[in-house]
């Protein structure tokens, strides 16, 4: 047992006029009566009963007494068992990537952080430990007011591989943790920078060590058909070497029996970066890695295949001739297109009054016009389409959200369903023998390639958003290496950037992945060491870290003691009427 | 006023007082007083047809010339009444000393006048210890008398022999027990011509001092009461105390007794002349 505010025990002086009463009022004189039957009001209960009236004085003292010490319990915030000694400590860590820098001795920055964070548990005997890690989405290490030996030991499995973030919201998030008055201790690798207002009670502990480092700034990979296309920067941080050495190595593909490996060595000018560009045949997953430096993650990257998925486009019965020969012929040119695809979501060309995604053909009374053509600007079905010198034929007006109209008539529309209309008599224009044609229909398979189901890029870097496209009425989960979460909404959805680097699979209805992404661990802002180093800024205001003195934290039991005591009380000297 | 039984007051006041005794017919012993019983006494009470057995002395002879018929005289019997005083020995009567002095001086007197009176009395003292003593012996059981019952009247009357018949019975007591009071005057006056109910009252029991708190500890049982004695308290024990005296009074009425109310602080002399004068009457002989 222990005692938040001992002071509070002086309410128990609170006894002595109490038990005084009580003696004084016992050691009253005794006057002999003739009868007592004259003095007492005549009692509805039987003689013979119970006499309990007898204890009376006695139990009151007792439960008077008792609720004295019940109100000094209380006040002096009297714990018990665990909460018998209650130290609560937050510390937070940088989640991003430079923390995982290893410094001249070959220890990480996290490493160091992870020995300090221990020391200050132990220093200060906490007895609750939070940790938290920065991030551009904070997250809970351990806790909140984990055991210190369960807390430190999630702090040593894990990972900061985040990209460069702001870490002020999390150190105001673990401020309102900690509470009123108590510190936060903050570990990362550079000191803040000038004019960067700290929370008053967050103690800034930088453990990084300022180093020259080479990193891989970028990283693609783009497969078209067997050949598969490698492209990186390599960059340079501080007083590096001239010249470094790339190794890339191609894991054998489906249709190889073996891998390939080169090593390019690429001359880096100052503080310039240097872009190589590689392609292998039949290749798998391509490792690409730098020397080991001061960080390895950065020096790494795994770039899967990424083939592009042909979009499948079919043209439907009804068309006419030159409605067909001018699609067949965009088409034959148009890469990545599969005619008749039969898995896959197809995009559907067809006459004037059917339900094709896109249709083409004019009814009614025609009418042709050379300009002058509005256009809604900047609808991306739209982009760089230029109807100069276009004569168009258009019929009766299409339903939907006109995109293109001369005068009165609407030439192009799109409905809501994504439905595009194209108003156009092929007979009467010359719309399709102008750049306008392959341009509008190429935009139009563009965009139907972008609502397909699955990632909208595939490989990206740290901090990059996730851009995804769901179908309506499914249900998506995205599993990454720190687990898997559902993913809300349909349509084109932005996921916030991961917080870890690493294979990101998007699932749908807990069946297989429906599509993967690779966040690659690169950051150019982390990749910087040169600005890291020691620092210990203390916290602005002195917190009262050994009082744990908060009203709301008080044990209720002395209260509802007090309670019971004072109605038994109420209930023992009550006179009957 | 003395707190010691002061039995050269009774002696001074005995010789010119009487014992007001009942005007109906008594029992007792022959003697001068006319008794409820025939007997051969001068006054004639009532004439019969004679039966046999009757005493042929008591044969109106004239009556017998007049009607020819056996006509008996029937003449009241004349007999000394008894008186008998009892004493209630309980311990509230020794609330105070003058308290228990003036019940002894009481009694005595009453044992002293119905002496002279010819009377024979008799003391029944219902202490732990009862006792029933007549004549000179009664002085004697008074000077040693001891308070001392736990139990009120009631109770220790349950433990004597029943009353016997008797002229005049003085019962000294204070009054002060929750009973039955109409059952229990009606069996003190049972088997008496007439009952003097003499309520000796301490100046506590008649206006009991306040102001302040007290552990009341009732004398007899011991049972303690703690009460803060204000105003409102003090004004409820005299209400309860005045119908306790209402309900004892209309009891002794209809006994055909009467209640007569002591203080303990007067004395004597001055109770004989005032609230007592019903039961002690000037002339030495009613």
């Amino acid at each position: 047992m222990s005692f938040g505010f001992p002071w509070g025990l002086l309410a128990l002086g609170a006894l002595v006029p109490l038990v005084a009463a009580y003696f004084l009022r016992r050691r009253q004189k005794p006057v002999v009566v003739s009868a007592l039957f004259l003095w007492r009001t005549p009692r509805p209960r039987a003689e013979a009963g119970p006499r309990w009236e007898r204890f009376t004085r006695e139990a009151s003292l007792l439960l008077e007494a008792l609720a004295v010490i019940a109100a000094a319990l209380y006040l002096s915030d009297v714990r018990l068992g665990e909460a018998a000694r209650t130290k609560h400590l937050v510390l937070v860590v940088d989640g991003s990537l430079s923390m995982s820098a290893r410094g001249p001795d070959g220890v990480t920055v996290l490493e160091l952080a992870r020995r300090e964070a221990a020391k200050r548990v132990e220093d200060e005997a906490a007895t609750r430990v939070t940790v938290l890690a920065t991030g551009l989405s904070p997250r809970v290490v351990a806790g909140p007011e984990a055991e210190p030996s369960r807390a430190l030991a999630a702090l040593e499995s894990f990972q900061s591989r985040g990209a460069d973030h702001d870490p002020m919201p999390t150190l105001l998030w673990a401020q309102e943790l900690a509470g009123a008055g108590k510190h936060v201790a903050f570990f990362t690798d550079a000191a803040p920078v000038e004019g960067l207002v700290i929370p008053a009670p967050v103690r800034w502990t930088a453990l990084g060590t300022a180093r020259e480092n080479v990193a891989f700034v970028s990283a693609q990979r783009k497969d078209d058909g067997g050949t598969a296309t490698v492209t990186l920067r390599v960059a340079r941080f501080g007083a590096g070497p001239e010249s470094v050495s790339v190794r890339l190595r191609a894991l054998p593909g489906p249709d190889a029996k073996q891998g390939t490996e080169r090593v390019e060595k690429v001359a880096l000018q100052g503080e310039g970066s240097a872009t190589v560009r590689l392609t292998f045949q039949n290749a798998g997953d391509v490792e690409v890695s730098l020397p080991d430096d001061a960080l390895l993650e950065d020096g790494q990257a795994r770039l899967t295949a990424s083939p592009t998925r042909p979009l499948a486009v079919s043209l439907a019965q009804g068309l006419g001739p030159l409605e067909r020969d001018a699609l067949e012929r965009f088409l034959a040119a148009s890469p990545d297109v599969a005619r008749d695809g039969a898995a896959g979501e197809t995009l559907l060309m067809g006459p004037r009054g059917t339900d094709a995604k896109v249709t083409v053909g004019a009814t009614g009374k025609v009418r042709t016009f050379v300009g002058p053509f509005f256009s809604e600007k900047g609808h991306p079905l739209l982009d760089d389409v230029q109807l100069a010198g276009v004569r168009w034929s258009a019929g009766e007006n299409p339903p939907g959200h006109p995109l293109i109209t001369a005068g009165d008539a609407v030439l192009v529309s799109e409905e809501d369903d994504g439905r595009l209309h194209l108003n156009v008599d092929l007979s009467r224009s010359n719309v399709q023998r102008v750049s306008a044609w392959p341009v509008l229909l190429g935009n139009v398979v563009r965009e139907s390639r972008r609502a397909r189901e699955g990632f909208v890029r595939r490989q990206l870097t740290l901090g990059e958003p996730l851009q995804l496209v769901t179908l309506p009425g499914k249900r998506y989960t995205l599993t990454g290496p720190s687990g898997g979460k559902p993913v809300f909404g349909a349509g084109a959805v932005s996921l916030p950037p991961p917080a870890m680097p690493g294979r990101y699979v998007l699932e749908r209805d807990g069946a297989d992945g429906v599509d993967a992404a690779e966040v690659l661990a690169l950051d150019a802002r982390e990749s910087d060491l040169r600005g890291r180093g020691r620092a210990d800024v203390p916290a602005r205001e002195s917190g009262d870290d050994e009082a744990r003195a908060n009203a709301s934290d008080r044990a209720r039991w002395p209260l509802v003691l007090l309670l019971l005591a004072l109605v038994g009380d109420f209930y023992v000297t009550r006179r009957v009427s | 006023m003395s707190e010691r039984l002061d039995e050269a007051a009774v002696g001074r006041l005995a010789p010119g007082l009487g014992l007001a005794l009942p005007r109906g017919p008594h029992r007792g012993r022959v003697g001068e007083v006319r008794a409820a019983s025939t007997g051969s006494a001068l006054e004639l009470h009532d004439f019969r047809a004679y039966q046999p057995g009757d005493d042929l002395r008591q044969l109106d002879w004239n009556a017998v010339a007049r009607t020819d018929e056996l006509i008996l005289r029937v003449r009241q019997d004349e007999v000394s009444p008894r008186v008998e005083v009892v004493l209630d020995g309980s311990r509230s009567m020794a609330l105070s000393p003058r308290k228990a002095a003036c019940a002894r001086e009481l009694a005595l007197l009453a044992c002293e006048v119905g002496a002279r009176q010819g009377l024979s009395p008799t003391l029944l003292a219902t202490g732990v210890r009862s006792e029933r003593v007549q004549g000179s012996a009664c002085r004697a059981a008074l000077r040693a008398l001891e308070f001392d019952a736990k139990d009120d009247l009631v109770t220790a009357l349950g433990r004597m022999p029943p009353p016997r018949s008797c002229g005049l019975r003085v019962v000294v007591s204070d009054f002060l027990f929750e009973a039955d009071l109409p059952a229990m005057v009606a069996r003190l006056s049972r088997g008496a011509a007439g009952v003097f109910l003499v309520q000796v009252l301490d100046a506590e029991d008649l206006a009991p001092t306040g102001g302040e708190g007290a552990r009341l500890v009732d004398s007899e049982s011991g049972a303690a009461l703690e009460e803060l004695l204000t105003e409102e308290v003090l004004a409820a024990y005299a209400r309860r105390f005045v119908e306790h005296q209402r309900v004892l009074r209309a009891a002794a009425l209809r006994s055909r007794g009467a209640l007569l109310t002591a203080p303990a602080t007067e004395t004597l002399n001055a109770l004989v002349m005032g609230p007592l004068r019903p039961l002690f009457v000037a002339g030495g002989r009613a």
